[in-house]
C-alpha cells in the first residue's frame, strides 16, 4: 500500500491510500475528513472541490497517489477555531444553505475566487461558480452571500 | 464512484513515458489532468491496467514565447495557466479566450491542453481555435519525434493521429496576423458550462471590407473538430457583404456532417452552424479592427 505524505489543513500528514485512490477517497477515508462531499462522483457536480496548492480541483477526478508532496485544502481548514470564515459568516446569515450537500465545495470555490479576484464582477461570480450545483437551486442566495463575503453588498447600502 | 485498481508509473521524462507505455500495450493509457480519462474509467468504458502520468515531467507543463510573435505550450499545460498566461493573452488572444471557455474554472485548473487534444472529442473548445491558428502538434513515440499540423490531426469520432506509445509534447502555435480580428463562439443549448453544440473559431484579417484572409473551425458539430474550408473560400479576397456572408454561411452548413445526440439533431447543429457563421463573420466586420 503507497503511503502519501501531504500538507492538509496546514498539518503534515502520512497517510496509507491504494493506489487507484482518488483523493476524496484519501480525504474521507484515510484522514476521516468527512467535510468534503463526493456527488457525481465524475468531475460535473463540484460538490468534492478543494484546492491543492491553491488550485481548484475535483477530489474526486484527482488521484491520491498524485497528492503527494501538495498543500491540500479542505472545508475543514477553511474556519479558525475563534470564528467562520467571512465566506461562511455570510452563507449563514443570507441563508445560503439548505440541504447543505453543496457548501463545502461552493464555500472552497467561493474562496479561490475572493483568493483571485477579491472585488469580482457578477460576471466573475457567476463564472467561478458555473461547475458548483446546487439541485435545491438555492443559487440567488448563494450569489448574494459571495457578494457579500466579498464586500459588494455593504458598499450600496 | 471508485476506480478499478491499476498500477501507475510517474514518468520523469518523456522516453521514460514511451518506454512504460510500449511495454504496457492496449493496457496502459497516458493520464495528466485526468478530467477526461477518470470519468471514463469510473463507468468502465476504459479499463487500463496501467497509468503512465506525464503531468510532472520537468519542461512539459510551460509556455513560452516562439519566434516570429509565436507561442511554444506544453503538452500538459493546463487551460487555467494557458488562458492566464500573459503572453498568450497577448499574442494569441483567440487560445486564451478558447482555453478560459472550457468547462468550469476547476476543470480548466486541472485539464490540460494537450489532453484536450489527445481526447479527441467533436467538442472541444481549444481544438477549434487551434485549427483556426493552424498549430502544430509535436509527439514523441517509440520511433522518435514528429510534427503533425492540427489539420491532420483530428482523423474521426474521438480519434487522432496519436500512434500507439505516442505521447503529445508541445502544441506550437504560429502568431495571430497583425490586425486579425477574431472570435471563439460557444453556443450551448442548456448552460453554461456544457459542452458546444457549437463552438466556431474565427480569424479574419480585412482590408476595407475585402476579406484577405479567412479562418474558420468548428468543434461540436461534427464527429470531429474540423476547418470549413470551403466557407473559409467563400470569404477569401471578397467583399464581405451581406450576400457574400451568406455564401459562406451556407457553405459552412453544406460541408459538415452533424451528428445526432441528447444535446440536440442533426439538423439543428447544421441550422446553428449557419446562424452563428452569419453572425460572427458579420459582427467581425464591423468591429473595428484590433
Amino acid at each position: 500500500m503507497p503511503v502519501v505524505e501531504l500538507t492538509v489543513n496546514e498539518r503534515a500528514v502520512r497517510v496509507d491510500v491504494a493506489g487507484h485512490w482518488t483523493l476524496i477517497q484519501l480525504l474521507r477515508d484515510g484522514l476521516g475528513l468527512l467535510g468534503t462531499k463526493e456527488g457525481c462522483g465524475e468531475g460535473s457536480c463540484g460538490a468534492c472541490t478543494v484546492l491543492v496548492d491553491g488550485r481548484l480541483t475535483r477530489a474526486c477526478l484527482a488521484l491520491a497517489v498524485r497528492a503527494a508532496g501538495t498543500r491540500v485544502t479542505t472545508i475543514e481548514g477553511v474556519a479558525t477555531d475563534a470564528a467562520l470564515h467571512p465566506i461562511q459568516d455570510a452563507f449563514v446569515r443570507h441563508g445560503a444553505i439548505q440541504c447543505g450537500f453543496c457548501t463545502p465545495g461552493l464555500v472552497i470555490t467561493a474562496k479561490a475566487l475572493l483568493d483571485e479576484h477579491p472585488r469580482p464582477t457578477d460576471h466573475e461570480i457567476r463564472e467561478f461558480l458555473s461547475g458548483n450545483f446546487c439541485r435545491c437551486a438555492g443559487y440567488n442566495l448563494i450569489l448574494n452571500a459571495v457578494r457579500d463575503a466579498a464586500g459588494l453588498l455593504t458598499e450600496k447600502r | 464512484m471508485i476506480l478499478r485498481p491499476f498500477e501507475y508509473v510517474e514518468s520523469k521524462t518523456v522516453d521514460e513515458a514511451v518506454t512504460a507505455l510500449r511495454s504496457g500495450g492496449d493496457d496502459a493509457r497516458v493520464i495528466a489532468g485526468g478530467t477526461a480519462l477518470v470519468p471514463l474509467m469510473k463507468h468502465s468504458v476504459l479499463r487500463p491496467e496501467r497509468l503512465v502520468s506525464i503531468a510532472r515531467i520537468p519542461g512539459l507543463a510551460d509556455i513560452a514565447p516562439a519566434t516570429a510573435g509565436g507561442l511554444s505550450i506544453g503538452g500538459v499545460a493546463t487551460h487555467w495557466a494557458v488562458s492566464h498566461a500573459k503572453v498568450v493573452q497577448e499574442r494569441s488572444p483567440l487560445l486564451a479566450y478558447a482555453c478560459g471557455r472550457v468547462a468550469s474554472p476547476t476543470v480548466r485548473s486541472m485539464g490540460t491542453l494537450g489532453g484536450n487534444l489527445c481526447y479527441g472529442e467533436s467538442a472541444s473548445d481549444p481544438s477549434p481555435a487551434l485549427l483556426a491558428l493552424r498549430a502544430t502538434v509535436r509527439l514523441h513515440g517509440p520511433g522518435g519525434a514528429r510534427t503533425v499540423p492540427i489539420t491532420e490531426f483530428f482523423t474521426g469520432f474521438y480519434a487522432t493521429a496519436l500512434h500507439e506509445a505516442e505521447v503529445l509534447t508541445r502544441i506550437d502555435v504560429p502568431a495571430m496576423p497583425a490586425g486579425a480580428r477574431w472570435r471563439y463562439l460557444k453556443w450551448t443549448p442548456r448552460a453554461q458550462e456544457d459542452k458546444a453544440l457549437v463552438g466556431l473559431a474565427a480569424m479574419l484579417v480585412l482590408d476595407g471590407r475585402r476579406c484577405r484572409l479567412a479562418r474558420l473551425a468548428v468543434g461540436g458539430v461534427g464527429a470531429s473538430p474540423m476547418v470549413l474550408a470551403r466557407a473559409e473560400a467563400a470569404l477569401r479576397d471578397h467583399e464581405l457583404d451581406e450576400a457574400t456572408i451568406a455564401r459562406a454561411a451556407d457553405a459552412a452548413a453544406g460541408e459538415v456532417e452533424p451528428m445526432d445526440d441528447l444535446q440536440g439533431t442533426a439538423e439543428y447543429r447544421r441550422d446553428m452552424l449557419r446562424v452563428w457563421v452569419r453572425r460572427v463573420v458579420t459582427g467581425l466586420t464591423e468591429e473595428r479592427a484590433a
